[in-house]
């Protein structure tokens, strides 16, 4: 029962990242693209926490740690962006 | 079956996003995608069991490239005045066709090369991996960095020092304070995460550092992490440039190299060979001494500064 | 199978459940300040149900701790972002769009 549902989490999981990259194409703005961003980093922190499990690699935890803990410092240096919209080409 | 599904979705998205990367429409997309590479590309070194390189991966790109990226971009848009419109040349089929078509060919025959080769057992690796109990220390990543191939890893810090050294002259060139530095407005919820990140960046830092005795971690992923702290700092405007390099910034710039370079001719006298450990205690020491450097150095460098100051 | 497997797929099943409907939101809604809103609460719920499945399949108290700070540090992580995003997104808008 868990050998293949850990996986499919996982597969679950990466193709909801596939599905958010639609948003860094459409934007309009570059803060809907920073939003996507955030996605992608929650999305392959649960991905990570599967892998730790399934694989039996606890390392993969501090992995994830790492990720969650520096995952607001893209966010900050976003802050300071310029005014005008760069979404647009 | 199922691993296989995980690890193509994985592969493509590497090929995928890479591409996505270099022809983005904008460059701000560009930096997104680049940022996303990172994160998949830190799935694959997890599915490849190689959690040293996705703790170096997520440590590097979630708190120092993508940063620098995105600072980068605000500093050129508020230097030139207006929104760049760099790196999105037209694309020239003539060009683009043979050279994506010479690289294909270049993969696919390394790759048939490594498929055909018959598979010699790797002597070196089994030679460290049956020795590796007399270092003392049970991570084969950290043994083999430290007592294997210490000559590389000393002059990899004399490279990080020398790449400091160059960023140094370069940026004085361009007239210390020309650069326009992050924003320094006080918004809510920035103090309440530093006060928990930062902290917690020190702790987890210092532990990486313990536990690459036995399992993955060590000086490089605890230095970088440290240097996130560092980098948040920066952004946040806790920290600002200073005009010179402190003694005590010289020094922790030094440390790395110097305590490595006088544990391992410590023991020259005593007929061992050049860089031969003396004991765990030297990993332990040398391990510390180089995390201070490489933390030090990449905050030194996102931030482009001769040093580094408590704002007033 | 044991209740310990059925909580466990059940938690796992419904973060899946919640980090989908972060992303149906992400695409759907219609401005930024909508789409952040669902995509941080969405997200946050999913990573609890999915850390308390692993920790329930796990049944280790250690691990279990490590997975509520990683969630408590994304639940701080995804606040200060969204906070930041919307604030930056605010000072982009027209005065006479905003909401």
């Amino acid at each position: 029962m868990m050998d293949w549902l850990l996986p499919l989490t996982g597969i679950v999981l990466l193709l909801n990242l596939i599905l958010g990259m639609l948003r860094v194409y459409r934007g309009p703005t570059a803060a809907d693209r920073m939003l996507a961003a955030l996605l992608f980093g929650s999305t392959t922190v649960a991905v990570l926490l599967v892998f730790a499990e399934w694989m039996d690699v606890p390392a993969l935890r501090d992995v994830a740690l790492l990720f969650v803990m520096l995952a607001a410092i893209i966010s900050v240096a976003f802050v300071g962006l310029p005014e005008s919209d760069e979404g647009n080409p | 079956m199922i691993a296989l599904t995980i690890d193509a979705i994985i592969a493509i998205g590497i090929v995928w996003l890479a591409l996505q990367t270099v022809r983005g429409a904008n460059v701000f997309s560009a930096i997104i995608m680049f940022i996303v590479f990172g994160l998949i590309m830190s799935l694959a070194w997890a599915r490849l069991h190689a959690p040293d390189l996705a703790l170096a991966e997520a440590a590097i790109g979630a708190g120092i490239t993508g940063a620098l990226l995105l600072v980068t971009w605000r500093r050129v848009h508020v230097l030139e005045g207006r929104t760049p419109q760099v790196g999105m040349a037209a694309r020239s089929l003539w060009l683009t066709l043979p050279t994506a078509l010479a690289a294909a060919l270049l993969i696919a025959s390394l790759g048939w090369v490594a498929l055909t080769l018959p598979a010699e057992p790797a002597t070196a690796g089994e030679l460290a991996w049956q020795r590796l109990p007399e270092m003392g220390v049970s991570n084969p990543v950290t043994g083999v960095l430290l007592g294997f191939r210490a000559y590389d890893t000393l002059l990899e810090m004399a490279v990080l020092l020398a790449a400091w050294l160059g960023a140094r002259v370069v940026a004085s060139e361009l007239r210390p304070g020309a650069l326009p530095g992050p924003a320094h407005e006080e918004v809510p919820l920035v103090g309440a995460l530093l006060s928990l990140v930062v902290p917690i960046s020190l702790l987890v830092a210092v532990y990486l550092l313990q536990a690459g005795g036995s399992a993955p971690g060590g000086a490089f992923q605890g230095g970088a992490v440290l240097a996130a702290g560092g980098v948040l700092l920066c952004l946040t405007g806790r920290l600002e440039s200073a005009d010179q390099t402190s003694l005590i910034e010289r020094i922790v710039l030094i440390l790395g190299l110097a305590v490595f370079s006088s544990v391992g001719l410590m023991m020259l006298p005593l007929g061992e060979p050049m860089l031969a450990m003396p004991g765990v205690w030297a990993i332990y020491l040398i391990e510390t001494a180089l995390l201070l450097s490489i933390a030090l150095t990449l905050v030194l460098l996102f931030a482009a500064a001769p040093g580094l100051r408590r704002s007033s | 199978m044991n209740l310990q497997e059925v909580v466990a797929t059940a938690l796992l099943l419904s973060g899946c459940f919640f980090y989908i409907a972060g992303t149906v939101g992400l695409l759907r809604f219609p401005d930024v300040f909508s789409r952040l809103h669902a995509l941080t609460k969405a997200d946050n719920l999913g990573l609890l149900l999915i850390c308390g499945g692993l920790a329930v399949q796990q049944g280790s108290p250690r691990i279990a701790g490590l997975l509520l700070v990683i969630w408590l540090l994304g639940l701080l992580a995804a606040t200060v972002s969204c906070h930041l995003i919307a604030r930056r997104a605010l000072q982009m808008t027209d005065p006479e769009q905003r909401p």
